[in-house]
């Protein structure tokens, strides 16, 4: 069936929504069109094209796109297509190259995507062919702009700018690069990549879930409690005796986090505590940072505990544990999810160890953490398919949430952040956001 | 990597340990598969090729000890979700060959390529790669050091992998 605007939203109610947002095909071609192609979606971070000629690739929703890095240092999303037959220009994860050549007909490209060179040009002449009219050249992404080295792109030329579409939800994103001693992160230590048998928002609406760690990560939380309190107290401190147990904190404990959402879907949980709050702190690292900043903003900069930050769709940030999670969706039950942990300039490197042993312990294929989640996901995608409902719920704490004038917070255990992804996911769906 | 000439008697020795350990992770058996690692035995699984270091990138597993024990308990833990399901494996270990040998104390290093079919949730997945095992005398036997397993596909977009391969 062909959806109309009225019924799409219908699909989305104040305290619940349909089935269909994650089993319809249809739904997912529409919310790549209209909320990939209407929003500002994550690119990558500008250090993973540190000179000229580098670049990633990457899907833009369905689309195949490059981050570039030209000669000017200045950093270009381009769509990865040749001008000619359509054929990818750049077909590895990344790279570094001189200029695009297509591997079909040699055409040739500048970094900026400017077609320089088209081979036996005679053929074209009188035919009309103009080799200087820009559809012929790699064509650029309607906007991109970047914030704090972290590059979005946008499909939609009439998007607000990515300072106002971010809103107050960049004190996060600030404050990861701020608990650098130079100000700057920067991508290291490569990429995870997990397939996801499950549908996009499953992922997200999980990030601020707080009413599900103590459920599904308990046997890890117990594994690890009932091992480590075998080990001898003067024991060296270890790193995943602070990671893992948290994860098991109570009720009380999530629900003093709070939770806070924006306009444009964004929301985190935390801000004065979160299950990363707790971590020691490194001498080494605490002395950089007290010579970079003095003591009183030190502490305002490490005292800012946030657990998962969305900038929604497409990227979640832990900035205490200074690691991402990039969401590329495939199909709507299938996506990708993309850790990629950074280093803080000027900290010692024990703080980029830390960072992947988290991303290692949390968030790899082979972690005890992240395929629970996942099971509980894909068991989502597999029992929507009944017919017995066609509504998930999101009430919990409903009408309690507190509006203010740039934001509405709310208890940590509540569903605002569900209900903030699915204003927003209105929106952009039915048009009235674009 | 060339094979270093070895008796055939220590060849079989080391062979037999390779194969012991593939039935016990083919069940798995995760409280006697333990028991054959040092007690600072360490199983590392990297994210790309040829990597270098296992901390200062990113790898699919590195556990020393201590995880290994957490792993353990958690793999038989009654309320771990992703636990539910049956996990049957089917390992084969060929081309093993000894790339090092200290003649003095036995201890050596033992590279083998392995095939490894993972039935998991009504699904079949194949692993394939390269073993690389790090032995150390103990007593009349051996014991594992390291050991390291590179996936042929170890930086593509896998799915979760639920146990030790």
């Amino acid at each position: 069936m062909a959806y109309s605007t009225r019924e799409i939203d219908d699909l989305v109610q104040t305290t619940r929504f349909h089935r269909n947002l994650y089993t319809d095909p249809e739904i997912f071609d529409l919310e790549m069109e209209r909320i990939w192609g209407r929003s500002w979606i994550y690119i990558g971070h500008e250090s993973q094209v540190p000179e000229p000629g580098t670049y990633m690739t990457l899907n833009f929703g369905k689309m195949p796109v490059v981050m570039v890095r030209d000669k000017n240092n200045e950093v270009h999303v381009l769509h990865n297509r040749c001008g000619h037959k359509g054929a990818k220009l750049v077909d590895l994860p990344c790279g570094k190259i001189g200029g695009f050549r297509c591997c079909y007909h040699g055409w040739t490209y500048r970094l900026d995507g400017k077609l320089l060179g088209v081979p036996y040009m005679e053929g074209y002449e009188g035919t009309g062919f103009d080799k200087e009219d820009p559809q012929y050249s790699m064509q650029k992404l309607a906007r991109y702009d970047s914030h704090r080295g972290f590059v979005f792109a946008s499909m939609n030329p009439d998007a607000p700018d990515l300072k106002t579409w971010m809103g107050p939800a960049a004190d996060v994103m600030d404050n990861l690069c701020d608990r650098a001693p130079e100000g700057e992160v920067e991508a290291a230590g490569g990429v995870l990549r997990y397939e996801h048998e499950c549908n996009w928002k499953a992922f997200i609406e999980n990030l601020n879930d707080t009413m599900h760690p103590m459920i599904v990560h308990r046997s890890v939380v117990d594994a690890a409690e009932d091992y480590m309190k075998t080990l001898p107290e003067e024991s060296t401190r270890r790193d995943e005796a602070e990671i893992l147990p948290p994860f098991g904190q109570s009720y009380k404990y999530m629900e003093d986090m709070g939770i806070t959402g924006f306009k444009y879907g964004h929301h985190y949980d935390g801000g004065q505590h979160s299950i990363h709050a707790a971590y020691t702190l490194d001498p080494e690292y605490e002395a950089a940072m007290l010579k970079a900043y003095g003591k009183e903003r030190m502490h305002e900069i490490l005292s800012f505990n946030t657990h998962n930050t969305l900038y929604y769709p497409s990227l979640t940030i832990k900035s205490a544990v200074q690691n991402i999670r990039v969401v590329r969706p495939i199909a709507h039950n299938k996506t990708i999810i993309e850790t990629y942990s950074f280093r803080l300039k000027g900290a010692p490197d024990s703080m980029l160890r830390r960072t992947l042993l988290y991303s290692r312990l949390i968030n790899s294929n082979g972690s005890m953490v992240g395929p629970d989640d996942l099971t509980a996901y894909s068991r989502i995608q597999e029992g929507l398919k009944s017919t017995a409902s066609d509504w998930i719920e999101m009430h919990r704490n409903f009408g309690r949430d507190e509006v203010l004038e740039d934001r509405t917070v709310g208890k940590g255990t509540s569903d605002l952040d569900v209900r903030t992804q699915y204003a927003a996911w209105k929106e952009y769906m039915t048009g009235a956001g674009a | 990597m060339t094979s270093v000439v070895t008796s055939n008697e220590s060849i079989r020795e080391i062979e037999q340990l390779l194969y012991k350990e593939a039935s016990l992770l083919d069940r798995p058996d995760l409280d006697s598969w333990i028991e054959l690692y040092t007690d600072d035995g360490t199983y590392w699984m990297p994210a790309i090729e040829d990597q270098e270091d296992p901390l200062n990138h990113i790898s699919l597993f590195y556990d020393d000890r201590v995880i290994m024990e957490v792993r353990r308990r958690n793999f038989v833990h009654p309320r771990a979700a992703s636990k539910d399901y049956k996990v049957r494996c089917s390992h084969i270990i060929s081309n093993i060959q000894v790339t090092e040998m200290d003649e003095k104390t036995g201890n050596c290093t033992v590279t083998s390529n392995f095939h490894c079919f993972m039935y998991y949730r009504d699904k079949q997945t194949p692993y394939a790669g390269k073993y690389t095992h790090e032995l150390v005398r103990d007593g009349n036997g051996y014991k594992i050091h390291h050991k390291r397993v590179d996936l042929i596909n170890c930086d593509a977009a896998l799915n979760t992998i639920i146990i030790y391969i």
